[in-house]
């Protein structure tokens, strides 16, 4: 019996991130609105948002977004069944 | 009755492991990842192999270039004195090979060079070798020299790549470059 499998985004964690979560990779429910992105990871990761989104980009496909200023997600950015997301910390390169 | 359920629990580990496979980035089978530009000489690398400097010096080899800087940046065996015993970065090409084309392209054009190599090593990196080779040619020395300094503060600002190092205790720490300035000193937040 194979189950149906649910509409999902794809999800990379990466340093600290990745720690926290203790994955490298996952996948979300889709459609979610890009600014209930951190609301959604914090139900998932208690504390992430403070100890770890907060110093972190999140780029959408090859694009940063602005998580925080997308407003109440009415008319914003959506995140999209298939999408690519990843939460970028500071870099370390070099 | 048991052992219905237990058979109907065994297929659930494998699920897991196939709905979360290793992500395609952080597969090193799905390197080396390049990207050029054949009009600006640019030329951008990321590599699990060892770097190889003369090969990025070829590749900005010029008659016009007077100059040709080569930077290689090397893993170092200690961190604030704390013995490291092994270096691993992690990038994510995506954004890292756009983020380096972006730096490369802009300093050709900003200070008119002939030619710029950034490649980066990932995985691990052991002690001494190189984690960062960066070659740009030009005209003149001034340029060459102002270019290849900023072209490689640039990568270290902003490319998304990751280091872990691992200290010999075995407690591991991620890095962030912005806290530390071009001699290692602790920046203030």
């Amino acid at each position: 019996m194979s189950t149906i499998n649910p509409p999902t985004f794809q999800i990379h964690y990466f340093a600290s991130a990745s720690t926290y979560t203790g994955k490298q990779t996952e996948r979300i429910a889709a459609p979610l609105p890009l600014s209930l992105l951190f609301e959604t990871l914090e139900s998932m990761y208690p504390g992430i948002r403070e100890k770890v989104l907060s110093t972190c980009g999140v780029s959408l496909g090859d694009e940063y977004v602005d998580v925080l200023e997308d407003g109440d997600g009415v008319g914003g950015v959506v995140i999209k069944e298939g999408d690519e997301v990843a939460v970028i910390p500071p870099v370390s390169s070099g | 009755m048991s052992s219905s359920t237990l058979s109907n629990a065994q297929p659930q580990p494998q699920d897991e492991q196939q709905s979360s496979p290793i992500p395609l980035h952080l597969d090193p089978q799905t390197y080396p990842r390049t990207t050029t530009d054949p009009t600006l000489n640019t030329h951008i690398h990321l590599t699990y192999d060892p770097l190889d400097p003369t090969s990025a010096l070829s590749k900005i080899s010029s008659p016009n270039a007077g100059a040709n800087v080569l930077f290689l940046g090397t893993t170092r065996n200690s961190f604030e004195d704390r013995p490291v015993s092994q270096l691993s970065y992690t990038a994510y090409p995506p954004l890292a090979l756009k983020t380096l084309s972006t730096i490369a392209a802009d300093a050709v054009t900003k200070h008119g060079l002939l030619g710029v190599v950034i490649g980066h090593r990932l995985g691990d990196v052991p002690i001494g070798e190189s984690s960062i080779v960066i070659a740009v040619s030009a005209g003149h020395r001034g340029a060459a020299w102002r270019a290849g300094e900023e072209v490689l503060e640039l990568c270290k600002e902003k490319a998304e790549i990751w280091k872990r190092e691992v200290f010999v205790d075995g407690e591991g720490e991620w890095r962030a470059n912005r806290d530390r300035d071009a001699e290692g000193r602790l920046v203030q937040g």
